[in-house]
């Protein structure tokens, strides 16, 4: 029996209620006993009075690149970086090369990730072969493989008859839809958002309703259909309106995320024509930026995640419009989260975590993101008071294209254990 | 009087520097320029207007590279002309071969610059090339236009038109309409900054679909009825629709467009008596502007405006080449 105990650190466990000075006993990987004062003896113990102790954190957007792009990032790397973010789970998308729209891109990526052993990596297939948008892909053969989910990500399923099909077809075998919700005709080449800031700049926005007309579209087919829908990274206004609206007149199975960046960062960061800022759903203008805030905070929100982007330099050293769309976050999404909504008060660090642990988790039927006793033992310690400024010289990704360069962040993982075994030490990866 | 008869061009214009440099090192926005510097710039303009195209040895021993990735006739030729009346040595490049094989913009600059060059004047079809390879190389770079962006040294030029005809320095009072494409017109992203700094009143007339998201927070008043649009001002500017745009779905046809905005002389007589046509060029005949108003009409002002780009693109390279304060350009390589 190989135990390990957790002393004296503040246990944040938002499933569980819980918000106090306490011990977390491990056994053999598994959460064993969670009270002050536990006097068991154990194999090792970590003294973490200072720190505070949460569910490891779960982001349901990560692009991992392997198979295909591993100049970009790996299973390896992008594991890495997301122990030194406290994540201890990372929802794979299926933009890979090939794509993962079949059973042996989906073992892969699993046998993968078993051999790094470093993280939890759930791999999502799909929704239509070679994400075109034309052929649905094999549903079930990629839930047989283990996909937690569908989607075809970057690339919004344009033909509303065959998103109708897909979602029919994903309820058939009981899959979880995911979309990322953008109406190509409308976004019409737009590089960035579509506003005073794309103006000044003289380049191609994507207006609003480009991602509000999708948002709607899958909802309602959704509805519809009876299928579960996942929404990817909100950024609008009309968005979360549509998800509070489809929510409050009785939505079944439909769950939205936010990714950090979009309640943190305006597009002013796209001035000086930063393309580390280019990503899609672009960075928007205040008022959508308070709405999105305002949407955590009256509970439209389920999940908050990174959509982890990671790209080599030459494909950001471009002009603007050529850059490559996208940002890293692995390592930056706590601590974003923490200083751009706990320090202002917009909501508590419970809450917070709540958004990165046990909702996103119950997302993907994941029975993770929380200390239950009998719960499998991924936790992370973070240092609260810890200030730092973002230097992406320094990050484990490969990817160094991260929007969050320069700014000064509070909060970082100093510890992080997954499966019972401490991965992360005093921000060493072991 | 004899004595003056000998003072040499060049003489003249140090005599109206008098010294002065201008507060920036590049070129990329007018939102660099601050008022200090547009009057340098329209005094030397001047000078070098009254002098034509003396050969000059302000600028000599430096070297210039008009790196063009995007076609151009005027505004090419004119950069070029320009340096060479100010004696510097030019050469052309084009975004032909480098940028075919794959090359990134940057690693094009940062070669060019190697050469030890003074002055990259650089135009491209993306926003912002100019102002990020600023940050790349040691020469001053000129935007000679990027993207829908800005055109700076187009919308110096086609103020001092203004302030030389109106003979004040400032626009206070004036009224200046900008009619046709404004979302796809780098020359209105120049133009309406440095109008707005001059204090004038601006209006823009346009069907919504060639207006960018929040164009009033430039300062502008927006009209759909260019008639309405055109009474009592003082400047009717128009910019180029561009064909391609109808076939994008802007416009339904250039016939409407010409009939709903197009600048015929009936409509200029809704403006003030001594009101002036301005365009940035290339003009197409009949559909922007009426043809009789184009070149030879009283009211038009655009072979001027064409004058006055060589002087003030002069203007402009011998303040990047000559610095009497002593200042060099901060540069980090990356």
């Amino acid at each position: 029996m190989a135990s390990l105990l957790i002393q004296n650190g503040t246990v944040v466990d938002p499933k569980n209620n819980l918000n106090k000075v306490c011990d977390v006993l491990i056994v053999d990987g598994v959460i064993k006993k969670v009270a002050a004062g536990i006097t068991d003896t154990a194999d090792k113990t970590i003294d973490a009075t200072g720190l505070t102790v949460t569910p490891g954190l779960i982001d349901l957007q990560v692009h991992f690149r392997e198979p295909g792009r591993e100049d970009r990032e790996t299973i390896l790397t992008g594991s890495r970086a997301a122990l030194k973010g406290g994540v201890t789970t990372a929802v794979a998308m299926p933009n890979t090369t090939p794509e993962a729209d079949n059973q042996a891109v989906i073992e892969f990526i699993l046998e993968r990730a078993k051999e790094v052993g470093l993280i939890n990596i759930l791999p999502t297939g799909a929704t239509t072969k070679g994400q075109d948008g034309s052929t649905l892909s094999e549903m079930k053969e990629l839930k047989n493989s283990g996909a937690v989910a569908v989607t075809d990500d970057g690339f919004d399923v344009q033909n509303p008859a065959l998103l109708r099909r897909a979602m029919e077809y994903a309820k058939t075998h009981d899959m979880l839809v995911m979309s990322h919700c953008e109406t190509d005709d409308l976004t019409d080449g737009g590089v960035m958002h579509e506003g005073w800031v794309s103006t000044q700049l003289g380049l191609p926005g994507t207006p609003e309703i480009s991602e509000d007309l999708a948002v709607e579209k899958n909802i309602l087919l959704a509805q519809k259909t009876g299928a579960r829908l996942h929404l990817l990274h909100n950024s609008t206004k009309g968005a979360v309106e549509a998800i509070r609206r489809a929510k409050a007149t009785g939505a079944k199975n439909l769950t939205a995320e936010v990714s950090v960046q979009h309640f943190a960062l305006t597009d002013e960061e796209c001035l000086t024509y930063n393309t580390d800022a280019k990503m899609y759903p672009p960075l928007r203008s205040q008022d959508h930026l308070d709405a999105i805030i305002a949407a955590i905070k009256d509970g439209t929100i389920d999940a908050l995640t990174t959509d982890h982007a990671p790209h080599i330099e030459p494909d950001k050293l471009k002009a603007f419009v050529d850059a490559a769309m996208g940002s890293v976050g692995l390592e930056t999404s706590f601590a974003v989260a923490y200083t751009y909504l706990v320090k202002p008060g917009h909501v508590s660090l419970s809450e917070v975590l709540a958004l990165m642990t046990y909702k996103p988790a119950q997302i993907v039927r994941f029975d993770r993101g929380h200390l239950t006793p009998g719960a499998v033992a991924d936790l992370t310690l973070f240092d609260l008071e810890k200030k730092w400024t973002v230097d992406p010289m320094t990050l484990e990704s490969k990817g160094k294209n991260c929007v969050f360069k320069n700014k000064q962040l509070t909060g970082k993982a100093q510890t992080v254990i997954v499966g019972g075994e401490v991965k992360m030490r005093d921000g060493e990866i072991l | 009087m004899v004595l003056n008869m000998k003072v040499s061009h060049e003489e003249t214009l140090q005599k109206i520097r008098n010294e002065r440099d201008v507060s920036f090192f590049d070129l990329y926005s007018v939102d660099q320029v601050t008022t200090d510097d547009l009057s340098l710039l329209f005094d030397l303009a001047r000078g070098f207007r009254e002098v034509k195209t003396a050969k000059l040895a302000l600028c000599k021993g430096n070297t210039q590279i008009n790196c063009f990735f995007e076609a151009s006739t005027r505004t090419q030729s004119s950069f070029d002309l320009s340096a060479k009346h100010l004696s510097m040595d030019t050469t052309n490049v084009g975004g032909g071969s480098a940028t075919k094989k794959g090359e990134s913009f940057i690693d094009t600059v940062e070669t060019l610059d190697a050469y030890n060059v003074k002055t990259i004047v650089i135009r491209s079809s993306e926003a912002g090339v100019a102002e990020v390879a600023a940050r790349h190389v040691r020469a001053s770079v000129v935007n000679a236009g990027d993207g829908w962006h800005e055109h700076p040294t187009q919308g110096l030029l086609d103020v001092l038109t203004m302030l030389d005809h109106f003979d004040t320095t400032d626009l206070k009072g004036r009224t200046i309409l900008i009619v046709g494409d404004i979302v796809h017109s780098r020359v209105f992203g120049s133009l309406v900054r440095l109008l707005k700094k001059l204090k004038a009143n601006v209006r823009i007339a346009a069907p919504a679909t060639l207006l960018p998201s929040d164009v009033e927070r430039f300062g502008v008043e927006v009209f759909y009825d260019v008639e309405e649009a055109l009474g009592g001002v003082d400047v009717v500017y128009t910019l180029r629709v561009q064909e391609e745009r109808g076939a994008k779905g802007f416009i339904p046809t250039l016939r409407e467009y010409s009939k709903t905005f197009g600048i015929s002389e009936k409509r200029l007589n809704l403006a003030q008596p001594e009101a002036i046509l301005m365009h940035p060029g290339p003009v197409i005949r009949d559909i922007d502007v009426h043809s009789a108003l184009v070149s030879r009409h009283p009211r038009s002002q655009i072979l001027r405006q064409v004058e006055n780009g060589m002087a003030i693109r002069k203007a402009l390279l011998w303040v990047l080449c000559e610095r009497f304060d002593g200042k060099q350009k901060e540069f980090n390589l990356l």
